[in-house]
């Protein structure tokens, strides 16, 4: 078998393998995070190895139906991953009485500020935007 | 005190602890699914049911940690994921980024003014006031903004999901209280203020929504990780 068939197989197995497809952005997130320690750069590897990603769909050295079977599993079950994070709270006792009252106090209303903040924002931003390009077109 | 799962090799413990997480999960998903209450969210049930096993059998979170930390790193590859929507959207971001990047400077800018306010006002001291500040943003960017401004990665972590847990809660009533006819709006605000809980929360909105928050929640965490080094000068 040349190496161009098995290169073809290979493309076939991975626009129809969702298992495939997530172990090649396992793949790429590895190899984002050996790059960050073997360079020092202050970013998370996870990072990198998104913008690697987004660069090889640009320039069409990768076919977006070679991922996006897996990309699209991995974000719909990314809650899970979230879990064992939480059990740490284990580890912090403290935050069971007045002090963890705080903190959800501070969370809570932080949260709904930033929220607030950035939905009047954009929405106030697009429809400036829409009203200015609708004005352009019939001037 | 060691209990009973820890008391089994690694790889059984590994199995074990890896069952009862996916296990809840899966469980948790189907009861939400039916009845889509807040307070029903896998992101809240699941961690609570989990925690009571874990102290029922007298383990502690070095042992169930141990056991799980491969969920925890499956993170990573899917943060790679996000990739994927954000190419799919990129000529609706090509056309509306000046009013993205706009929500995105507001947005993190009163995340960090409201947090460092509220704890201030609150009494809390240093070390927590400075695990709090990046709490916005998605676990490994806020994870590196803490170590770097001098705060606790660990503790922002918890803080992070928890963020994450009220933020998708809290973004119903953002929803129902303000008036937000595009989706670039409903997109940005769930990405900005609850990250991957609130990306999660906008792909089931619609999927203009999931890659908007996909998109601003990757470069809200870029837009921190660049600002810390100001925000660390500014509060010391």
């Amino acid at each position: 078998m040349s190496t161009r068939s098995v290169s073809i197989r290979l493309r076939r197995a991975a626009h129809r393998s969702r298992l495939l497809q997530v172990g090649i952005l396992i793949a790429f997130w590895a190899a984002g995070e050996a790059l960050v320690r073997l360079t020092g750069l202050p970013l998370p590897g996870s990072i990198v190895a998104l913008a690697a990603v987004l660069v090889l769909l640009a320039r069409r050295r990768l076919c977006v139906s070679s991922v996006r079977r897996g990309a699209n599993w991995l974000l719909a079950e990314m809650l899970l991953f979230f879990v064992p994070a939480v059990l740490a709270v284990l580890e912090h006792r403290e935050f069971l009485g007045l002090l963890g009252l705080k903190v959800l106090a501070v969370i809570l209303v932080g949260t709904l500020s930033v929220m607030a903040v950035t939905a009047l924002t954009v929405e106030l931003g697009y429809r400036w935007r829409m009203r200015h390009e609708r004005a352009a077109v019939l001037a | 005190m060691s209990g009973l799962l820890s008391s089994l090799d690694p790889w059984a413990a590994v199995a074990g602890w890896s069952a009862v997480t996916i296990g809840f999960y899966l469980v948790s998903r189907q009861v939400y699914r039916r009845w889509p209450r807040w307070w029903l969210m896998p992101l809240a049930v699941t961690p609570a049911l989990v925690m009571l096993v874990v102290l029922a059998l007298h383990e502690t979170y070095r042992d169930y940690i141990g056991g799980t930390g491969w969920m925890i790193m499956m993170l990573g590859p899917a943060t790679v994921a996000f990739a994927v929507p954000i190419w799919e959207q990129r000529a609706l971001i090509r056309s509306h980024w000046p009013v993205l990047a706009l929500g995105m400077v507001a947005g993190s800018a009163t995340a960090i003014g409201v947090s460092w306010g509220m704890a201030s006002l609150l009494g809390l001291d240093d070390t927590l006031r400075l695990s709090l500040l990046p709490r916005s943003i998605s676990t490994p960017f806020a994870m590196e903004v803490s170590a770097d401004i001098g705060g606790v990665p660990d503790l922002t972590a918890v803080f992070v999901v928890m963020t994450g847990v009220l933020g998708a809660a809290l973004g119903d009533l953002v929803i129902a209280w303000l008036p937000l006819r595009s989706a670039l709006a409903r997109g940005a605000f769930l990405g900005v203020g609850a990250h991957g809980a609130g990306t999660a929360r906008a792909h089931q909105l619609g999927a203009t929504e999931g890659s908007v928050a996909g998109l601003v929640m990757v470069l809200v965490g870029l837009l921190n990780v660049a600002l810390a080094p100001v925000l660390a000068w500014a509060v010391h």
